[in-house]
């Protein structure tokens, strides 16, 4: 029988906050059994606003998308490590285009039932709500959200996890 | 990252006394300096400019977003300026820029970068609030615009 939790999902964009969310999602996987997959979007809808708004030139746009790319890869392979450390398969997922769209086509794709994200930024500003991509995934994915805090308290429980 | 987080009034200059493009970049990263933001403002300035010489980030409806990667920062740094008289920035449409936004990023920061770039260029899409920016006195008004809109 199906547990509460069976395929958990953590997005990785390169922020300590991200990172916080990915070893809370190892030990949650470790303590439940659960599948586990780290996903990494490259941004390359917010590339070509860039273009579009002016801001970048073309030779701009390829050397950031290869940047992100080579983000991707990198920490992707960071949560690989961590995981593998404690002894959780994980299956890892890059994809491109717009974050919050993505991450809910993944979730749908891979029938996750928790995603788990980082930890967002204080609202100071109503732009805040209206733009924070991550958010915005939060409040439109199907499956149930996860937002890791307290990050000394995760590294804790990540680092006691024999 | 939002911006808002960014912002602060030590990395706010209003007015510019600038009255060139190379002026108005050197006094931001003089900002950014004095906030303790950066180590070294000669490379940070060279970086800025050398961006700059590939094409100009001054944009239309007096807006400048120049940008650059460098070492020489710890974490993703914004400065804001703001010039009434306007500055020549060799902006796309000829007229002078008013409102900058530099932004620099370390150089393994590229998602964080994009991403405060994008949130720059959708808030300046909305002329009224660069409107109200381009008005404002002093360096607290406009921590207060950001915080409030």
């Amino acid at each position: 029988m199906d547990g509460p939790v069976n395929k958990i999902m953590v997005y990785v964009d390169g922020t300590e906050e991200s990172i916080t969310a990915a070893q809370y999602g190892i030990c949650l996987a470790r303590a439940t059994g659960a599948e586990f997959y780290a996903l990494y979007i490259v941004n390359t809808r917010a590339l070509s606003d860039l273009v579009s708004a002016k801001i970048f030139l073309q030779a701009e746009e390829e050397e950031y998308k290869n940047d992100l790319e080579l983000d991707a890869d990198r920490y992707l392979n960071h949560i690989k490590q961590m995981a593998r450390d404690k002894g959780v398969a994980v299956k890892t997922l890059k994809s491109s285009g717009s974050v919050n769209v993505e991450i809910k086509n993944k979730v749908n794709e891979n029938e996750i039932d928790l995603l788990i994200i980082g930890e967002l930024s204080k609202i100071r500003s109503r732009r805040d709500e209206l733009y924070n991509e991550t958010e915005r995934a939060m409040r439109s994915v199907n499956c149930s959200v996860l937002i890791a805090k307290d990050e000394e308290r995760v590294w804790t429980i990540y680092n006691q996890l024999v | 990252m939002a911006i808002i987080d960014l912002i602060s009034a030590s990395v706010v200059k209003v007015p510019l006394k600038s009255k060139t493009k190379t002026e108005v970049i050197r006094e931001l990263v003089d900002v950014l300096f004095k906030a303790d933001k950066l180590s070294d403002t000669e490379s940070v300035f060279k970086a800025v400019i050398a961006r700059e010489n590939m094409g100009s980030t001054g944009l239309e409806k007096g807006i400048a977003v120049p940008h650059a990667k460098t070492e020489k920062i710890k974490n993703l740094t914004l400065a804001i300026g703001i010039s009434p008289e306007g500055v020549d920035f060799d902006a796309l449409d000829g007229e002078k820029s008013k409102l900058f936004f530099l932004l620099l990023a370390q150089p393994n920061q590229s998602g964080p970068h994009i991403e405060a770039l994008a949130e720059i260029a959708r808030i300046t899409r909305s002329q009224n609030f660069c409107r109200m920016l381009t008005n404002a006195s002093t360096p607290e008004e406009v921590v207060e615009l950001f915080t409030e809109d």
